[in-house]
Order: C-alpha cells, then structure tokens, then sequence
C-alpha cells in the first residue's frame, strides 16, 4: 500500500504569498526522497503542510489510506506521532537532559497528563536509550542539550523523531547549519536508521551532491511547483540548472521589473 | 551644497532644537512649581522643621518597645511572602493563557490582559482600603492587596518573558503529537524557570515594601504599627519601626540576590 499520497495541494499564505501551486506526489514505504529546489520554492511549506504545522489552503493528503487533511485533536496527534520531523536549528528543550529530549518523542503516545508530568514507563526510557546508542550519544545521555556540539545535537533530534516510531521522517534541511564532516555523520545516521526500520524519509536539501548520494529519489520544486521527480541518476546537470536558474532567472526579471 | 555646509546646517539646526526644548522645560518646570507652591525658602523652612522633628522627637528609638514590633514584623514578612508565593502562582497560570506563545485561546487573550491590568493599575493603597471595608482591619487584608497587586505585576512580567521564549523548541514538540498541555510542561516551563524565579524574587522585594504602606490604611503588619504610633505620639517606637522596615527590606533584597545567585 502506497504510505502517503498528495494530491494537487496549495498553499496560500494570509498576506497572499503562495507557497504551493497544486503539488503532487506518492510516497512508498522505506523510500529516502530528496526534495531540492531554491531558496523560497516552497520546500518547507511543503513538509509543514504534510504534519499540519501549517494547514494547506486545498488538496488531499492520504496517509496510510485515510485522508488526515481536515483531521483534528486527537486524530491530529495520532497522524502527527507517525511522522517525525526533524529541523534545521535542531530544536531541542535546550534546557533539558538530551535523555529527556529523546522522551520527548513519546508524549504522542501518552496520556496527556502523564506526559504533562514526565512520567515515562521504563520501556520508554528503555526505548530511548537504545536510540542514544544506536545515535552514537550514550555518553552524552544526562548533559543539557544545550551543551553538545551543532552536528551532536541534530542526532538528538533523529533520536527524538525515532521514538515516535513514525511510519515517515520530514527532515527540514537538516544539514544546513552543519560543517561538511558533521553533515556527512548526520546524513549517514539517518539514512540508516531509516534503512534499518523501513522508515520512508522526505528530506529538504540544498546540496544537490548530498541529495544524489543518499536519496532514492529526487523530487525537484521550482516556485511552488514540482518540476522534477525521478531518480538521481535522472538529474542531469541541465535539470538542476532549470530547477535552481529558472528562478535566478525569474528573480532578475522580477527586480528589473519593480526597479 | 557641499558636504561641509549640509554638516554645519545640521549642527545649527540641533543647536535650536536643543535651545527650544530647554526653553520649554525651564517653563514647564516654573509652572508646575507655582501650581504646588514650591518655593526653596518654603522648601528650607520645612526642612529644618523636619529636621527637629527627626532628631528630637524620632530619634533615639526605643530598643524596648523592639520585643513587642518582633510580631508585627513577622507578620509583615509572613503577608509579603504568602502574596509572592501564591501571586506567582497564580500568575504565571494566567499568564499562560495571556501570552500569544503559549494561549490556548487566541481570542480570549485581550480579555485576561484587560483584567489584569485592572488589578494591577489600582494602586495598592486602594484595594487595601476597600478590602478594609469588607473584611475589616487586620493580615488578611493586607495580605489579600498585596496579592492582587503581585498578581497583576507578575502576570505583566510572566507574559513578556513568556513571548520571548524560542517557539522552535515549542513546535518540535507539537510535531511530535504533543498535546497542549504537554508542551507548556515539558518545553515553556524549562525556558520560562529563570523569569519565573527571578519576577517572583523582586516581586517579594516590592511586597515588602508595600506591607507598610498597606498596614497604615489597615493591613496589619508594621505599617499598622507605625500608624498607630504617630496617632499616639509614641515616636521612638515608630522611629523603631521604620528601622526594622530598613532592615527587613535590605535583608530581603540580599537573600534574593543570593537565591538568584544559586538558581538561575
Ligand atoms: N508564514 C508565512 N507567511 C507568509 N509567507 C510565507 C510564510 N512562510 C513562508 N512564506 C513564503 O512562502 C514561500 C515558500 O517558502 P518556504 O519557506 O516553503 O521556502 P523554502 O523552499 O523552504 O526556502 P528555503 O530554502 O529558503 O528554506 C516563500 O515565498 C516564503 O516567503
Ligand atoms: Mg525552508
């Protein structure tokens, strides 16, 4: 069975901006997609819209056969706790142990007040702490995550999105804000641990480089529009061109217009 | 126009704008001055009355009347820290619902900002005169105004420290399928600590203070002892008093300054 499935979806920002121009795309189980596109294409609208962190203006998305457009409350934290995400400024509870980080991914499965309180049962904590292992992390379990390195930090937050054991990770350009060698190792850790769990990736990039050499599939996006979607071996250097110029081309004529 | 006239055509127009405003201040000053009757031969007259005052009939207290101000004290200590702790409280739990970060009811939000303002614009002396009408002399009023101050202080502090927190810790969570609830706990309260604490410190600092203002009109305390002392011309225990308000409100401000120190 097809994981999920988008259908024409759009998105219009409230001051009129438009993120999305109709997008679709199917998503297979254990696929490891890169989505590439220029600054502004829409490649966080995107992820935001498949979780709901943003609500999209129309279109479908069908996870695991039920339609989770219009879904609310609770149904919404069940669709949310299948898909983690992880982000670009990493977004840990700087405060808090880089254990409890990890917990952090649980709370979609509790009760909400027993979450609220941090009472986690000991297969939960278990849970995480084979995560920190498998993270490469175990050593740094008890220290503030604010005290790890940017790359060591990221890996907390693969952690974090493990626990929720989701179906699909959305990974908002998660290398962005990382050194080449820090880049590599996250890359590497989450790749396999999407591997290992058949877990399907959707993983905003902006190196072209990294997304060929990971990903199983490249979908390409140009002002809110796919432009591309097939494999790396498919994207050939005029494709890129077209995907990331056309808009550099778009933008010059935009300025000379407005100037 | 060169650069060198457009410089000094500006240096010449911020020299007018500066003779104007002192102008003007000068005869704002003057004028408020003859409305109160301010004058520095009323001012120095007054002064020297004061100062006989101070020295004659305030000055030496009286180290025995100290046993009898110990509870008065105590109860002073005892309002300002029950208003603090049970004004943080209660104030941060509205203020959750004040912040545009953490409400979980957008449009409700200007309703507890309304409402807060309204405890917190009204000065202190007033409640505590209309609680003395209702609830009669006595700590219960004095602990009840200091409380709804605090509150109305703190909710203000809260709410701003509150919408400065990093909403991306926020949104991670919600990601994860977090309820609303889960999210206040487990991201808002560990970057909210160190406001919580260190509003709810200076809070106790400022309810200290205002005990003795709210213990004239009624509320117990030392204040009420300092009143009553001037009624019955007792001056050398009131001069005690105020030496004890002295030494309670720079204790307070040390060991808050030290808690501070330890916990943020
Ligand atoms: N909250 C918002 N309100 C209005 N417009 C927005 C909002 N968020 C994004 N946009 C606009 O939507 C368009 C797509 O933005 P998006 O962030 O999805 O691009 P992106 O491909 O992720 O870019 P980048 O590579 O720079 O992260 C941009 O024009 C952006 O300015
Ligand atoms: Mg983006």
């Amino acid at each position: 069975m097809t994981l999920l499935q988008v259908e024409q979806l759009k998105k219009v920002y409230p001051d009129g901006t438009v993120g999305l121009k109709g997008i679709s795309f199917e998503l297979e189980a254990g696929e490891f997609v890169a989505v590439i596109g220029p600054s502004g294409a829409g490649k966080s609208t995107l992820l935001r819209c498949l979780n709901r962190m943003v609500e999209s203006s129309s279109g479908t998305i069908t996870l695991q056969g039920n339609t989770i457009t219009k879904v609310k409350a609770k149904q919404l934290r069940a669709v949310r706790r299948k898909m983690g995400m992880i982000f670009q400024g990493y977004n840990l509870v700087a405060r808090s142990t880089v254990l409890t980080n990890v917990l952090h991914g649980r709370l979609g499965y509790m009760n909400s007040l027993k979450g609220a309180l941090g009472l986690f049962n000991k297969q939960d904590t278990e849970l995480a702490k084979a995560l920190l292992n498998k993270v490469g992390l175990s050593e740094q379990m008890y220290k503030r995550a604010d005290e790890l390195s940017g790359g060591q930090q990221q890996r907390v937050g693969i952690a974090r999105a493990l626990a929720q054991r989701p179906a699909l990770i959305l990974a908002d350009e998660p290398i962005a804000s990382l050194d080449p060698a820090a880049s590599q190792t996250v890359m590497q850790t989450l790749y396999e641990a999407c591997k290992a769990d058949g877990i399907a990736c959707l993983c905003n990039l902006h190196q072209v480089e990294v997304a060929k050499k990971f990903a199983t599939r490249i979908i390409g996006i140009r002002a809110g529009e796919k432009v591309f979607d097939g494999a790396p071996e498919q994207l050939t250097d005029e494709m890129i061109s077209y995907i990331y110029e056309g808009a550099k081309h778009e933008e010059a004529v935009g300025r000379k217009e407005t100037a | 126009m060169n650069i060198e006239q457009q410089y000094m055509q500006k240096v010449r127009k911020q020299r007018i704008q500066w003779f104007v405003f002192i102008v003007v201040l000068l005869a704002l000053t003057v004028w408020a001055a003859i409305g109160t009757n301010f004058n520095l031969f009323v001012l120095f007259s007054g002064l020297s009355e004061g100062f006989s005052f101070l020295f004659h009939d305030l000055l030496p207290p009286s180290p025995a009347t100290l046993p009898s101000l110990l509870d008065a004290a105590l109860d002073t200590i005892c309002m300002s820290f029950v208003a603090m702790i049970l004004g943080s409280i209660i104030a941060a739990v509205i203020a959750m619902f004040t912040a545009v970060t953490t409400t979980p009811f957008p449009r409700l939000r200007y309703f507890f900002r309304a409402a807060t303002a309204l405890l917190r614009n009204i000065p202190v002396l007033i409640w505590a005169l209309i609680l003395v009408s209702g609830f009669g002399l006595g700590n219960l009023v004095g602990t009840l105004s200091l409380l709804i101050v605090s509150i109305g202080m703190l909710v203000r502090c809260f709410a701003e420290a509150l919408e400065e927190i990093d909403r991306g810790q926020l949104e991670a969570l919600k990601a994860t399928g977090a309820s609303h609830l889960q999210m206040i706990t487990s991201a808002v309260l560990p970057q909210f600590m160190p406001s919580f604490i260190g509003w709810s410190l200076f809070n106790l600092e400022i309810n200290i203070r205002a005990s003795t203002i709210v213990g004239m009109v009624g509320g117990g305390g030392l204040g009420f002892m300092i009143q009553s002392g001037i009624k019955l011309f007792q001056y050398k225990q009131v001069s005690m008093a105020i030496i004890l308000v002295i030494v309670i409100v720079l204790a307070t401000e040390w060991l808050t300054g030290r808690v501070r120190e330890r916990l943020i």
